[in-house]
């Protein structure tokens, strides 16, 4: 027993003593690395946010009465193109099919500035989604007034707004700073 | 009893004489160590010796150098910022450079959160100071970055085409730092994704690093 306290006590005493060797060789081993030099600055930046948002994003149909929505860059960067995906449901009976009209004033008595307004996309049939594009500039905050003239509806029939904006194809162009 | 006195008086007397046996010894060895200490002899030489520095200094080139982004990024934008790097120390550098740049917060312009979406950062470097109005380089080229996302640079990486970058003492580098957004999202009647690069902020730390030049063993 004594000696097995023995032993031990010199395997200990080894131990502490490797411990203390390679501590001690530490620091010359760090420094053989040698020396490093470095230059900081910082930059602040922040993104830019970007999409268009209707004011009626459906809209129930019963009869060819035309119906309105208000499409707002609520983003803050310009945009160059919108894209609207709409979707007609498919009504119990008829073959509807819808137009979207687009006007950059206030729709009055179904017309934008006493004209017809500028169509967007083609024909849109019931019971399909499609994705039409007004490749119309639109600056921040800046309003565009849809029109959505239905023809042949007959029964309840829903039409679905739904912008979508992409970056970057659809963002302003890219600016290029030099500072 | 006499017995007894006689024995006891016989071994102090031993005693006596151990004690003596010990100082005469210890006389004598302390007397042979200073004779061995008069005879030691000495011979010393005086070297001076002056450690480097190794300094890499960051200024503006043209402009601002690296400021504040006025301006919201929005994908396809580019920033450019133009600064130079120099090599203040006293010894040269060894070839190769690294840059990292870290942002604070951490969020999905840096971190790459968002795959293939966040900031890019190329790095180009001129032989010469740059325009700024036009951000030309009427000199010799040399792309030493391209386009990395910032959230692959944060330990750091290598540039490279740079051999002679800021290696000598003095040595300038005239390098346009260009930060870029890539974002291909898409949002929904106003509405960003779920996990966005939109309507986020960072400062963006740019870190430059070099390392000393080889150790020189010098036979004198």
């Amino acid at each position: 027993m004594k000696r097995l306290t023995h032993s031990t006590a010199c395997r200990t005493a080894a131990t502490a003593a490797a411990l203390l060797l390679g501590v001690a060789l530490l620091p010359p081993l760090a420094g053989a690395s040698g020396v490093g030099g470095t230059a900081a600055a910082t930059e602040a930046v922040a993104s830019a946010t970007w999409g268009v948002t209707a004011s009626v994003t459906s809209m129930a149909f019963t009869s060819s009465t035309f119906q309105t929505s208000n499409a707002s860059n609520t983003g803050n960067v310009a945009l160059i193109a919108e894209s609207y995906s709409i979707t007609v449901s498919k009504p119990a009976s008829g073959t509807p099919t819808f137009k979207v009209f687009r006007c950059a004033v206030p729709w009055v008595s179904t017309l934008c500035s006493g004209g017809a307004g500028t169509q967007v996309g083609g024909t849109l049939a019931a019971n399909t989604t499609t994705t039409i594009t007004s490749s119309t500039a639109m600056a921040v905050a800046g309003v565009y007034y849809l029109q959505v003239e239905p023809a042949g509806v007959t029964v309840s029939t829903t039409v679905t707004i739904s912008p979508r904006i992409t970056g970057p194809s659809q963002v302003r162009a890219a600016v290029k700073t030099n500072q | 009893m006499s017995h007894y006195s006689h024995a006891a008086k016989k071994e102090r007397r031993y005693g006596k004489i151990a004690v003596a046996g010990l100082l005469t010894t210890s006389v004598g060895l302390l007397a042979t160590a200073g004779v061995y200490a008069g005879l030691s002899a000495t011979a010393t030489g005086a070297e001076s010796v002056t450690s480097g520095t190794l300094n890499l200094t960051l200024t503006p080139d043209v402009g601002a150098g690296f400021s504040n982004f006025t301006g919201k990024i929005a994908p396809g934008d580019t920033d450019n910022v133009y600064v130079n790097l120099i090599n203040t120390g006293t010894l040269a550098s060894a070839a190769g450079m690294t840059l990292a740049v870290a942002g604070a917060p951490s969020n999905a312009l840096t971190n790459g959160s968002v795959v293939g979406e966040g900031l890019t950062v190329t790095a180009t470097q001129c032989s010469v100071a740059w325009t700024l109005a036009t951000g030309v380089c009427s000199g010799t080229l040399t792309t030493i970055l391209a386009s990395t996302q910032v959230s692959a640079t944060s330990a750091g990486v290598a540039l490279s085409n740079i051999p002679a970058l800021v290696a000598a003492t003095g040595q300038v580098a005239h390098v346009q730092v260009s930060l870029g957004l890539a974002a291909t999202e898409t949002s929904v009647n106003g509405v960003a994704p779920g996990s966005t690069i939109q309507g986020l902020s960072t400062t963006l730390t740019y870190t430059f690093t070099e390392q000393q030049r080889t150790g020189v063993a010098t036979n004198q």
